[in-house]
């Protein structure tokens, strides 16, 4: 039996030659996974909002920003490469066709904006993704080789 | 003293929160028993208030596929209104609406969808319709959406909603039983921080 790691709502998990990363049921979330196959290490990210406003906040990984920047500080020192550095993500749907004054319809789409962003920044490259639409989506990675699968209701797994 | 996170929630603030939900919780039931014709009873209301993942397996398991009616809140409470429906619900809804027989929630057309969003919508609107007159605040409800996908996708809207102040959310829950028969359904109302001071003042407590 494969080890299988569970990933929550802002949280982030990193395991090294085998076992399978999951986070289940992104919506307006984004699921970030990063891969080094030369040591075979992996890290599966879930973060909830774009950006980290309050310095005070603790929660590192609910935020993009923020996220990504602690994931890859330990990615690094778990002796992972940046040029190796195998990313995809997948989330960032539109779950409802939202009007109101929150600005919330398009909190995803905003996510998904403010990962590329940071990633760019950090001169990382996405090599695979499957964002927006309206549907949810469950993210793994296998650590083995490096792949990723998303699953959503009523289609078929897909294979980044 | 004003509540700054949902943990500063004493048990008198609880206790009004929770009989808050109860009348708004009775409302929706009278409404949809008369739509469907049907004795319908609501549990009493949990106040619960929990860590995002804690939240989510609380209400089931995150793949769970759900139907979901979402109103956004604003004026003087600001906040999301829920209406969550399994499968099963749906279908004795529609059934009772529509008359329908064979039915799967992931394959609806356009006459169940807008049957469902406007059930949700009046039961919703006469949830916060009974919050509004108890408690005398103001609040705008924005146009009903429904989405019908994977739990844990429906309630990252509330929680990116209430997560850019806190770590938690707080919901009050409503369990459902139509015509004596138990549905796994959930209304839930979902305040942000500073609304909850708003009522506690409207309410002369402070």
């Amino acid at each position: 039996m494969v080890k299988q790691v569970s990933v929550g709502i802002a949280d982030m998990k990193l395991t090294r030659q085998e076992g399978v990363l999951i986070t289940y049921a992104l919506g307006s979330c984004v699921g970030i996974s990063f891969y080094d196959p030369m040591i075979r290490l992996g890290a599966l990210l879930h973060i909830m909002l774009p950006e980290k406003t309050n310095v005070a906040d603790a929660n590192v990984f609910k935020f993009a920003d923020s996220g990504i920047q602690e994931t890859l500080r330990k990615f690094y020192a778990f002796g992972g490469m940046k040029g190796r550095i195998v990313c995809k993500i997948a989330g960032g749907a539109k779950m409802f066709e939202m009007k109101g004054p929150g600005g919330l319809g398009n909190i995803g789409e905003r996510n998904i904006q403010m990962v590329k962003k940071v990633l760019m920044r950090e001169g990382i490259r996405i090599s695979g993704e499957d964002t927006g639409a309206n549907y949810a989506r469950t993210m793994q990675i296998n650590v083995l080789n490096g792949q990723v699968t998303i699953k959503t209701v009523g289609k078929p797994e897909r294979v980044l | 003293m004003a509540i700054q996170k949902y943990e500063d929630m004493g048990n008198l603030e609880l206790d009004i929160i929770r009989e808050i939900g109860s009348i708004g919780n009775g409302n929706a039931a009278t409404a949809l028993s008369a739509i469907l014709n049907t004795g319908v009873r609501m549990a009493l209301p949990e106040v619960v208030i929990m860590e995002f993942n804690e939240a989510l397996n609380y209400l089931g398991s995150p793949e769970d596929v759900v139907a979901a009616i979402l109103v956004e809140m604003s004026g003087e409470i600001e906040g999301i209104m829920l209406f969550i429906l399994t499968q099963e619900f749906a279908a004795e809804i529609i059934g009772k609406t529509i008359g329908t027989v064979e039915f799967d929630f992931l394959e609806m057309d356009g006459i169940k969808n807008s049957v469902l969003t406007e059930i949700g919508n009046i039961m919703i609107s006469s949830y916060i319709n009974a919050l509004s007159s108890l408690t005398n605040v103001n609040v705008q409800l924005a146009v009903p959406q429904l989405a019908v996908s994977m739990l844990g996708g429906i309630l990252s809207i509330p929680m990116a909603t209430m997560g850019i102040n806190s770590d938690r959310i707080m919901m009050i829950t409503g369990k459902f039983e139509v015509d004596g028969k138990e549905f796994n359904g959930d209304m839930l109302l979902l305040p942000d921080v500073a609304s909850l001071n708003v009522l506690m003042k409207k309410l002369g407590v402070d």
